[in-house]
């Protein structure tokens, strides 16, 4: 069974004078443990599948399955569980808050699952020694570089241990050296933990270097699924 | 994500726009400080006036009863004059005017007016009722008053012989011997009043009251004091008063109306040469010096510092009647003899109720402490709530101070706000992020607001009560005249932070419902 499924997904924008399709009748089925890719240029609706995927929006028709159920029937606040506990998301510009250090940044993930102060403080550090950034944890975003912001972002995303972590063109802020390193990353976590990696980029040589499974989205249309 | 948390969020929240967070805070707190101020000036009236009733030893035993005069009779009363009523009051003593209906007896109870007078023979008949234990007519007049070699305009009251219950505590000597006798009782005020330096104080400060319902403080110690109404007990007072049986103007009359003959000059209360000519002299001997017991005192009736036997007094009111009141109540062909007030004691507090009702029945206004504490406290309650009404309007306001300051900080923040949705807060979580703030602010303003109002009151306090000890030329009893009970600050904060949740219902919804992929588009 995937471990995510996309459905004849339709996504629509109602605009002013028109309806922009941003999504139609995708159907994408991702196994647990795969690296999959999706690959797209800007404009293709690559972001909004994984939004889709990560349960920030909801598609205008056909569905999304999580480990074979549906996403569709849940509330609002089952919603914000299935994004605390069964994915985990990075994005292309870090979307740390910037007011929080390396640390209280990945503690807020563990907040929002109700774990205690202490608990909350070890395994924050512990999540951040994961990533290389023990050495920071009380450094702010803005004295982080991008790639050791990314690495932060990273193990928020990771804290709460779900199956799936989403990346949303990660690298895109980064040097190719940066850029390898994060997307290591994410791979090493596949392999070591088991977890299920997707990821939108349109970096052909960076998807087919490190992915098992590629998806190929143009006009909202897919238009090759391989490995 | 626990309470402590969304806490700590909060809190970081309003550190992180410290001077709009001051601003709004500042708001909360001059509404509170509105509130504090007014409803605790409202409150400490209300206790200095109840407080006053209660310091009256036997208050609850008391009743004051008050009998038909010109003006109630003349005024419309239920549809008709007492006149039109066939003369209830010529009525022999036992035959009860009839009752009203209770219905009636309700609809009319707020402008209901005495029909009745009061003279000795009433007085009698309401001596023999059950329960009543002690009754003596207020009998007051002014007159010249002359005592250490100085002459004031003074208020002068009869008090009964033996046990007067108005004679609370003697400094020195005792009560009256019999109604006739010339005697006197005189408390401290009157001592002080009498004072060179009283008489220099009030010549400086022109138009001061010279006392009111403020009392003299005791600033000497209880034996001073006592050695001090020792050494005038046996003293002499004089009394100037027109000679008896020959009042002003009282030969002059109509059909028995007293022509109008009003004195060439108002008395003035500091004239101090009369012309002694047209004065008999009574000269009456200090037998006792009552105490002073301070504060404020609002009870109009027979609150006299200077004490005559009964039948002096009463002889000496029919002297001293001003031809305004001869006339009123020869109008409505009341006689001299009548008068308008009696104190009345019963056996015990249980009685108040029943003789009050029965005053009522007799066509007589009775007054206690337990029927004037029930008024006392409704308009007290219209008094205050108008009050904490106007404070309340600044709260409003600042109310649309935290609106704009939560709106604010969420346009500000709606990117964090993303972020939190995108990792897993829910939208409760975020609401209550924001709730939690503004109650913050309003708990923070409540509790500044409380100790800015404590501090006007405190020197508001001392400045009224400066400028009453310059008004009236002596040193007066420091008076409290705010109070802020634990209900009122309680409230108040609690008032606040209540406003400050329903100015934040909008901003934390419109919080709640950030759609995280706009809040998260690239910038």
């Amino acid at each position: 069974m995937p471990i995510l499924e996309a459905r004849q997904v339709v996504r629509e924008y109602p605009m002013k004078a028109e309806t922009v399709r941003a999504l139609s009748d995708v159907s994408v089925s991702i196994e647990r443990g795969q690296f999959a890719a999706i690959l797209g240029t800007s404009g293709s609706g690559k972001s909004t599948l994984l939004n889709l995927f990560g349960g920030l929006d909801r598609p205008t028709g056909g569905e999304i399955l999580f480990d074979g159920k549906s996403l569709a029937p849940l509330s609002a606040w089952e919603m914000s569980r299935y994004r605390l506990h069964s994915v985990g998301m990075i994005f292309q510009s870090f979307n740390l808050i910037p007011t929080m250090t390396a640390r209280e940044n990945v503690s807020l993930a563990l907040a929002f699952a109700g774990l205690g102060k202490t608990e909350r403080r070890r395994r924050s550090l512990e999540l951040l020694d994961r990533v290389g950034l023990s050495q920071r944890a009380e450094h702010l975003p803005s004295e982080l570089s991008g790639g050791e912001q990314q690495r932060v972002s990273i193990a928020r995303a990771i804290a709460n241990q779900p199956q799936i972590l989403l990346a949303d063109e990660p690298t895109g802020n980064l040097d190719s050296n940066r850029a390898a390193e994060v997307i290591g990353l994410l791979d090493e976590m596949r392999q070591r933990d088991g977890k299920t990696i997707v990821l939108v980029t349109h970096d052909h040589e960076l998807a087919s270097r490190y992915a098992t499974q590629i998806v190929r989205l143009k006009d909202g249309k897919v238009v090759e699924v391989g490995g | 994500m626990n309470f402590a948390d969304i806490m700590a969020l909060a809190l970081r929240n309003l550190r992180q726009a410290k001077l709009r967070t001051a601003l709004t805070v500042i708001g909360v707190v001059v509404g509170v400080a509105a509130i504090i101020t007014m409803v605790s000036f409202g409150i400490g009236l209300q206790r200095n006036i109840i407080g006053q009733a209660f310091a009256r030893l036997d208050a609850f035993t008391a009743i004051t009863v008050v009998g038909a005069d010109a003006n109630d009779l003349l005024v419309l009363n239920e549809g008709r004059t007492a006149m039109d009523e066939g003369g209830a009051d010529d009525k022999p003593v036992g035959e009860a005017t009839p009752e009203p209906s209770p219905n009636q007896e309700e609809t009319s109870r707020q402008l209901r007016r005495a029909r009745r007078m009061l003279n000795d023979e009433t007085i009698a008949e309401i001596q023999q009722l059950d329960g009543v234990r002690f009754v003596a007519p207020i009998v007051t007049f002014t007159g010249y008053t002359r005592f250490n070699d100085r002459t004031r305009f003074q208020l002068v009251a009869g008090a009964m012989p033996g046990n007067e219950p108005r004679f609370k505590t003697f400094l020195a000597g005792t009560g009256f011997s019999s109604e006739t006798g010339d005697e006197a009782v005189v408390n401290e005020n009157f001592l002080s009043a009498f004072t060179a330096e009283a008489f220099r104080q009030r010549r400086n400060n022109r138009g001061g009251s010279g006392g009111g319902p403020f009392q003299a403080a005791p600033n000497k110690t209880d034996a001073e004091r006592q050695r001090e109404a020792q050494a005038v007990i046996g003293k002499e007072i004089i009394l100037l008063s027109p000679p008896t049986g020959q009042a002003p103007g009282a030969g002059d009359s109509i059909f028995g109306i007293p022509l109008l003959n009003f004195p060439s000059q108002t008395p003035q209360r500091e004239a101090t040469d009369p012309d002694e000519s047209r004065f008999e002299r009574r000269v009456f001997r200090i037998v006792g010096v009552l105490k002073n017991d301070g504060g404020i005192n609002f009870n109009p009736f027979g609150n006299a510092d200077f004490y005559l036997p009964m039948g002096q007094a009463k002889q000496l009111r029919l002297a001293n009647l001003s031809p305004m009141e001869r006339m009123g109540g020869a109008l409505v062909g009341q006689s001299d003899e009548a008068y308008r007030a009696i104190e009345l004691r019963v056996a015990d507090p249980s009685r108040i109720k029943p003789v009050t009702e029965k005053m009522e029945q007799m066509g007589f206004r009775a007054f206690s402490v337990t029927t004037q504490l029930e008024e006392i406290e409704r308009i007290f309650l219209i008094i205050n709530s108008s009050l904490a009404l106007l404070g309340g309007i600044a709260l409003l306001v600042a109310s649309f101070g935290i609106s704009n300051t939560m709106i604010m900080s969420i346009r500000e923040r709606t990117r964090e706000i993303g972020i939190m949705k995108a990792i897993g807060g829910s939208d409760g979580e975020i609401m209550r992020i924001f709730f939690v703030e503004a109650s913050l602010i309003g708990l923070f303003g409540g509790a500044l607001g409380v100790a800015v109002g404590w501090g006007i009151d405190r020197i508001a306090n001392v400045l009224a009560n400066q400028w009453i000890a310059r008004q009236t030329g002596q040193a007066i009893r420091y008076v409290e005249f705010f109070s802020i009970p634990w209900y009122l600050w309680t409230g108040a904060i609690l008032f606040a932070v209540v406003i400050s949740l329903l100015a934040a219902i909008y901003p934390a919804r419109s919080a709640a419902k950030v759609d995280p992929i706009k809040a998260l588009r690239y910038e």
